[in-house]
């Protein structure tokens, strides 16, 4: 499940875990990026962690892997809210890699089988992330069937 | 693998009768084209089971501006990826029969809809929640043993309504003994205006003991269990009401879809006026 360049993501992003990415024009549709820790240490502020944890469990880590000929990420380990699609998750691929919207782009899970894409993150997440992460393939043609 | 065959037959034919109705704004010919009535099994999709309802709607409605055919009832958009008795007990088991549905042909809603352009898209869904199913129960060893033919004769035999030919092959996803018992059960809570609940669930506690569809629910929806919602829930699946101390494994092995999936939906309990 690993892979060497799980963390070799461009540095810091100081948003990260908590500014809501809602309103923050064209950017804000990505997700946020998890390069530093997602819960900082804010002293003396229990009651601040505390919701910043609350805030912290409706977001998941994903990490996006090519597979076939679809160009690699250079960022790959993103957070997302739960209740966030599979469809969106695709658009925002697809618009990293620069590739049309009409293009079509297929997203596996467990390099075994496409989910909906209504499905919710969240659910993906509990049923088949391990080590506190969920790994999707996205690949432009049909790869496992 | 199940035992009770005579309950994988009656779930099997399970059918509901349906009237489908084009939109009265859709019309074009000037004349509302006659209802269509179907009787449609619990167990397909309506993509497989409605090509007779698109050619005879699609006399009637304006042929320049006219899209992919999409199914609403009661203002509430149809999701064709959802087993049809999926729907009906969602949105249609609290009304009259024949289910009343409107046709659509126009303003196909993007945001609550997919698209399916042809049967394979059907197929390609199928298969694809087939193998999520052996993921949850058996690490897909055992959808990952079989052949692309394998594949086609549980597709043909689900679509052509062969149950020996869909059994032959969905005996092997619905081992479940010895080293091939179920890790965890493939199940999906369905409720009005919500996401769908999945979890992981395994079929038996540490201590070896079965665990049931009231222990599935406490794990699943378990703000239904704190308060006295559940009292007031009717628990369906393949549209009847299992008793709460049901075992989940006897639940997966014989009320599944062929999806392999254990679809259940969550309904308030209309009270009975007097």
């Amino acid at each position: 499940m690993s892979d060497k360049n799980d963390d070799d993501a461009p540095p810091s992003s100081p948003t990260a875990g908590s500014a809501s990415t809602e309103n923050a024009g064209t950017d804000g549709k990505s997700p946020t990026s998890v390069d530093s820790p997602s819960v900082s240490p804010a002293p003396g502020a229990t009651a601040s962690t505390s919701s910043k944890l609350k805030s912290n469990s409706l977001k998941v880590d994903i990490l996006l892997k090519p597979a076939g000929d679809a160009p690699i990420m250079k960022k790959k380990k993103w957070t997302v809210d739960r209740t966030k699609k599979i469809s969106w998750v695709s658009d925002f691929i697809k618009k990293y890699i620069k590739s049309e919207a009409s293009e079509s782009l297929f997203l596996y899970v467990n390099q075994a089988f496409a989910p909906s894409p209504d499905t919710d993150i969240g659910s993906i997440f509990d049923c088949f992330g391990s080590d506190g992460k969920l790994v999707l393939h996205y690949c432009r043609t049909q790869a496992w069937g | 693998m199940a035992d009770d065959r005579e309950i994988l037959r009656e779930i099997w034919e399970g059918k509901v009768p349906v009237c489908f109705q084009l939109a009265q704004e859709e019309v074009y010919t000037g004349e509302q084209p006659d209802p269509f009535f179907l009787l449609v099994p619990r167990l397909s999709y309506f993509p497989l089971v409605t090509d007779k309802v698109l050619r005879h709607m699609m006399k009637h409605v304006d042929p320049e501006h006219h899209g992919e055919m999409w199914l609403e009832f009661d203002g509430q958009p149809l999701k064709w990826h959802y087993p049809i008795g999926v729907l009906f007990d969602l949105y249609g088991m609290s009304t009259d029969l024949p289910w009343k549905l409107t046709v659509h042909f126009q303003n196909f809603p993007e945001e609550e809809l997919l698209r399916c352009s042809s049967k394979e898209v059907v197929q390609s869904h199928f298969i694809s929640v087939v193998k999520e199913a052996d993921a949850l129960k058996h690490r897909g060893q055992v959808i990952n043993s079989m052949q692309k033919k394998d594949h086609s004769t549980l597709w043909a035999g689900f679509m052509n309504d062969k149950f020996d030919q869909f059994w032959s092959v969905n005996k092997r996803l619905m081992e479940n003994s010895g080293e091939k018992a179920f890790m965890f059960v493939p199940f999906r809570i369905y409720r009005a205006d919500q996401i769908p609940v999945q979890k992981l669930f395994k079929p038996c506690a540490d201590s070896g003991e079965s665990l049931t569809l009231r222990h599935l629910l406490k794990t699943a929806v378990p703000e239904l269990m704190e308060t006295d919602a559940l009292i007031s829930s009717r628990v369906l699946i393949q549209g009847i009401e299992p008793p709460l101390d049901t075992p989940v494994c006897w639940l997966s092995e014989h009320l599944s879809y062929p999806d392999n999936f254990l679809h259940i939906c969550l309904m308030p309990r209309v009270e009975v006026e007097s």
